[in-house]
């Protein structure tokens, strides 16, 4: 089953910080928001392996948008 | 009274007006940006208008009770529940010492949620006032935004149970929008030494966007065309067109024009600059920039004149102490 | 005929002032302006402050505060009180009741800073800027503001250091962020004027100093800004109110008048005494008391070699501003 990350605050993409095949925990940091002039952490809701990235550097977010595909492990 | 348990993105204490006189030592007002949200908040649970609340940004914390308490949230709703049962909003009801209460996020309208509590919030005042000043990192409690351990007290209240269930009158509850009239005065600077008049007209005539760098100290638009300008240059204010020898700014709704880019000065942000003020929302619908979901909602300017400003400012206070503002 | 028109009322020029204009400024807000050309005079900030001094004098009802600044006094009044008419008779009883400034002599204190030219900090807050704002920003050429700075007045970067060193610095009015000052060069043959980074920085250390258009900011904290920046100097405030200096008021200046002159020193210096400011009591600030006399202010920027050399940097100046990259 696979599950994404979504953006919950509207911002531009500071930086990913996990890469495609990586394993990762629950709550662990992916991307890391500009909102509001301040740096936000989204984690990921649960533990996977990324499947694809789907944001990069300085794209601007709207809530609810999808920035990382993960797959259940 | 209340302890944070998950911080969210950003929940200050606020109070209104906030910080007034002090623009001259650099010290904007800050205060609730919904100011409106607030006043009524008080009203219902019976405190001063002014009063200090818990403004929540965004929404995505959570708090739990350490005394029973009769509170109300106003502002967006944030699907709040109180030991996961859903809560009504705009509308007194008491929780209990343990209570957990949780709030989800923004939704479709509206960007901040207030947390008004029978009898208060016990903060120092600091200048006359118990609000928050981010930037400065002074008033409110600890000149911060609360994190999670952080536990606020309360003013004790007599008789608190007989608020319960006082709520807003319907007609008088606020409407929250994706796309907002705001009324402004132009000025300072204006047709023709510093604005032409199609720029005013774009202004007025176009539907602005707020960016997703907006926060407390500002509230930035999307850029506006260079014909906005009726200069080459600022002169001794600096090269950009936007650039004017340095002045006061009306901190309470100026629209600044920053390079290109347009930033309402509200809560707690600069009193004085190098950049030109061009127009200003008027006080009574100060209120509305607050509630504007940043990268989403849209602004839409409406001219009006200082007269048509202060009648609305008259009203604005008159509904406030309409006898049937609360209801039960 | 303009809708957009803001000028409610003008006071005509008199033989010791120019004219007066009164522009609205918003709901419960008025702008009270000098001269019809915008342009950086002292004059008309010491008549400024004579006649803000007046105004406080007079307790008008429902004035709450005013905001001098080097050219405009911005009124901020409860419109259910004032109404713009009243504000402005009092405004002009106000100006009628200052004749002339040439014999004025007003306190102003003396504050020598440290101050290191090109330290690590403004260097870094420059580079953050083009990693993060801006790629390529014309007046970070070379890594900082200095060279962009030097372009813009015809200059070297030696130069540009030779006038901030060169006079003192005098403050017309704070605002902007708590603690903050705006400083004027009192020998116009220093009279650097440089735009301002647009858009501003989202970063500047505490403690910076810049220049935008013709005005210097010493940085009370961390802030955006939109100063070019040359260099870092000691704290300008302490909220928690700890060194001796704060003990009386968290800023270190005064609301309006003070003058500031800057000793250069290494970065280690100033960072030693910044670290004794912030953790210690062991600084004592270099403050004298003193007075501007205005007469004597006058005498000097009247002079022939001042004249001379003020026109000249404008010369460079408008000489510059045809090649330099706009920002």
């Amino acid at each position: 089953m696979d599950f994404t990350l979504n953006a919950h605050m509207p911002g531009l993409v500071a930086r990913v910080t996990c890469e495609v095949g990586q394993e990762v925990e629950e709550n662990q940091e992916l991307v890391v928001l500009n909102c509001m002039k301040t740096e936000i952490s989204c984690l990921s809701p649960k533990a996977g392996k990324v499947k694809e990235i789907l944001v990069a550097e300085w794209d601007e977010m709207d809530v609810d948008v999808p920035m990382i595909v993960l797959e259940e492990v | 009274m209340i302890k944070v348990l998950n911080g969210g993105i950003e929940i200050v204490v606020e109070d209104w007006p906030g910080r007034v006189g002090y623009m001259g030592l650099g010290m904007s007002p800050s205060g609730a940006l919904d100011n409106l949200a607030l006043q009524i908040g008080n009203i219902i649970v019976g405190n001063d208008p002014g009063e200090a609340g818990i403004e929540i940004t965004a929404g995505y914390c959570s708090f739990e009770f350490t005394e029973d308490k009769v509170i109300c949230l106003t502002g967006t709703d944030m699907s709040a529940t109180v030991n996961g049962e859903s809560v009504p909003t705009w509308e007194a009801f008491k929780v209990c010492a343990g209570d957990q209460i949780k709030f989800d996020h923004f939704g479709e309208v509206g960007f901040r949620a207030y947390i008004l509590i029978a009898g208060g919030i016990d903060v120092p005042l600091y200048l006359d006032s118990k609000s928050t000043c981010l930037f400065g990192s002074y008033g409110g409690f600890e000149g911060r935004k609360l994190k999670p351990g952080d536990e606020l007290r309360g003013i004790a209240v007599p008789n608190q149970d007989e608020l319960i269930g006082r709520k807003v009158n319907p007609k008088y509850k606020p409407e929250y929008k994706n796309v907002w009239d705001v009324r402004l005065i132009v000025g300072p600077a204006s047709v023709p030494d510093y604005v032409t008049e199609e720029g005013m007209d774009y202004l007025f005539s176009h539907e602005h966007k707020v960016r997703h760098d907006s926060n407390r100290s500002g509230y930035r638009l999307e850029e506006l065309p260079s014909f906005f300008f009726a200069r080459e240059n600022g002169g001794e204010g600096g090269d950009h067109p936007s650039n004017w020898i340095e002045s006061g700014y009306n901190m309470l709704g100026a629209v600044n024009i920053n390079g290109n880019f347009p930033t309402l000065l509200i809560g707690d942000g600069p009193t004085f600059g190098g950049l030109m003020c061009s127009a200003n929302i008027i006080y009574a619908d100060l209120w509305i920039i607050g509630q504007t979901i940043p990268g989403r909602d849209k602004i839409k300017f409406v001219q009006t004149t200082q007269e048509e400003a202060k009648q609305a400012r008259i009203e604005q206070l008159q509904m406030l102490k309409k006898e049937d503002l609360v209801i039960r | 005929m303009s809708k957009y028109d803001v000028i409610i009322s003008s006071l005509p020029a008199t033989d010791s002032r120019k004219e007066i204009f009164f522009r609205q400024a918003g709901d419960g807000f008025l702008q009270v302006e000098y001269g019809a050309i915008p342009t950086v005079e002292l004059m008309d900030s010491f008549r400024m402050l004579a006649v803000d001094a007046e105004i406080r004098k007079m307790n008008i009802p429902g004035l709450i505060e005013t905001l001098p600044g080097v050219r405009t006094n911005l009124m901020h009044f409860d419109p259910l009180v004032l109404d713009y008419e009243s504000l402005i008779c009092y405004l002009t009883e106000a100006e009628n009741r200052i004749k002339s400034v040439d014999d004025m002599v007003i306190d102003s204190r003396i504050i020598t800073l440290p101050m290191t030219f090109e330290d690590s900090k403004t260097k870094s807050a420059v580079e953050l800027y083009e990693k993060s704002v801006r790629k390529d920003a014309p007046n970070d050429m070379g890594g900082y503001n200095l060279e962009y700075t030097a372009l813009c007045n015809g200059c070297t970067v030696q130069d540009i250091k030779d006038m901030v060193m060169g006079t003192y610095w005098y403050n017309s009015g704070c605002g902007f962020y708590p603690g903050n000052a705006f400083w004027w060069p009192m020998d116009p043959r220093c009279k650097i004027c440089v735009p301002k980074a647009n858009p501003p920085r989202t970063w500047t250390p505490e403690g910076s100093v810049g220049i935008g258009g013709v005005s210097l900011c010493t940085y009370p904290s961390d802030s955006g800004g939109g100063n070019q920046l040359f260099g870092r100097t000691i704290p300008v405030i302490q909220m928690k109110m700890l060194h001796p200096q704060f003990k009386e008021s968290p800023f270190l200046y005064k609301r309006y008048g003070d003058r500031i002159k800057f000793r250069e020193v290494e970065e280690k210096e100033l960072n030693e005494i910044c670290d004794m400011v912030n953790n210690g009591t062991g600084y004592e600030y270099e403050i004298e008391e003193g007075q501007i006399i205005v007469k004597d202010y006058l005498e000097f920027i009247n002079r022939e070699d001042v004249k001379a050399g003020a026109a000249d940097l404008v010369r460079r100046q408008q000489e510059a501003s045809k090649i330099i990259p706009r920002v």
